[in-house]
């Protein structure tokens, strides 16, 4: 698993190109975690090169999302493939995360 | 690390086949590859297979995670292809695991974990747990054919 990381408009954009699972997961998480310790971060994670992901890859993103709202933040995922959107809904997560279908969506909710 | 060989068949199965893993998350990755490999040949939909994918993946998790505990050991998986459904044992030394006898978790999960076990229930149309002292755990799972999955 790759991630790649830049910033425009004040926004992080986090994509992450791979499979991610009990094996690339921590870090996933450490690379998170240094962008969303911080106040009022805003972070979009677009995963439209992720085809697979585990139960430790969506903990990853609950515990990230917990993170960001107890600082005020705003994260969006963006781009989920449809077996990743599938693992999402299985664990009724779409309920609680912002889920966009293309990045400049994201980014238009995150600077306006 | 992943190891491959087919050994004797029992009754109606079209296909067997025995791996043996070391518990290391690394070895994660390329047994799915070996997976989806069969799974594509068995007649399941796309769907089916990726949900006995994740399934897997996550009964393997939990050995490494649970059962070894980051300790190394091996994981036997015997992989079976009937004409109506798939199943794939997954056996290893570890600490006695149940994943069967797992809570199901709050849905959508408030705080991280718990999910790999209801999804393994979930994705799954039986699961069946056996312990005994000279064969360890023993994971039975079987998805059948000829539906659509969800």
């Amino acid at each position: 698993m790759k991630i790649h990381q830049r910033e425009k408009n004040g926004v992080n954009l986090l994509e992450v190109d791979g499979e991610i699972d009990f094996h690339s997961s921590p870090q996933l998480r450490e690379q998170l975690h240094q962008l969303i310790d911080k106040e009022g971060c805003k972070l979009i994670i677009n995963l439209k090169k992720v085809s697979y992901i585990d139960s430790s890859g969506l903990a990853t993103f609950v515990e990230a999302l917990q993170r960001v709202n107890r600082n005020q933040g705003s994260l969006i995922i963006s781009d989920l493939t449809t077996p990743v959107r599938s693992v999402f809904e299985i664990a009724k997560l779409e309920t609680i995360f912002t889920l966009l279908g293309s990045e400049d969506e994201a980014l238009g909710v995150l600077t306006k | 690390m992943l190891k491959a060989g087919n050994k004797s068949v029992r009754g109606d199965v079209l296909t067997q086949e025995h791996f043996e893993l070391i518990s290391n998350s690394e070895a994660l990755g390329p047994f799915r590859e070996s997976l989806r490999d069969r799974l594509s040949q068995s007649g399941l939909d796309e769907k089916g297979s990726s949900n006995v994918t994740l399934a897997v993946d996550e009964a393997l998790t939990n050995v490494i995670r649970h059962a070894y505990g980051g300790r190394e050991g091996k994981i036997r998986v015997i992989y079976e292809d009937f004409a109506d459904r798939v199943e794939i044992a997954i056996c290893d030394n570890g600490a006695k695991f149940d994943p069967t006898l797992a809570k199901d978790p709050e849905l959508p999960p408030k705080k991280p974990g718990g999910l790999g076990c209801y999804f393994i229930k979930t994705l799954m149309d039986k699961v069946e747990y056996r312990y005994d002292k000279s064969g360890g755990n023993q994971l039975y799972l079987t998805k059948l054919k000829g539906r659509i999955s969800k």
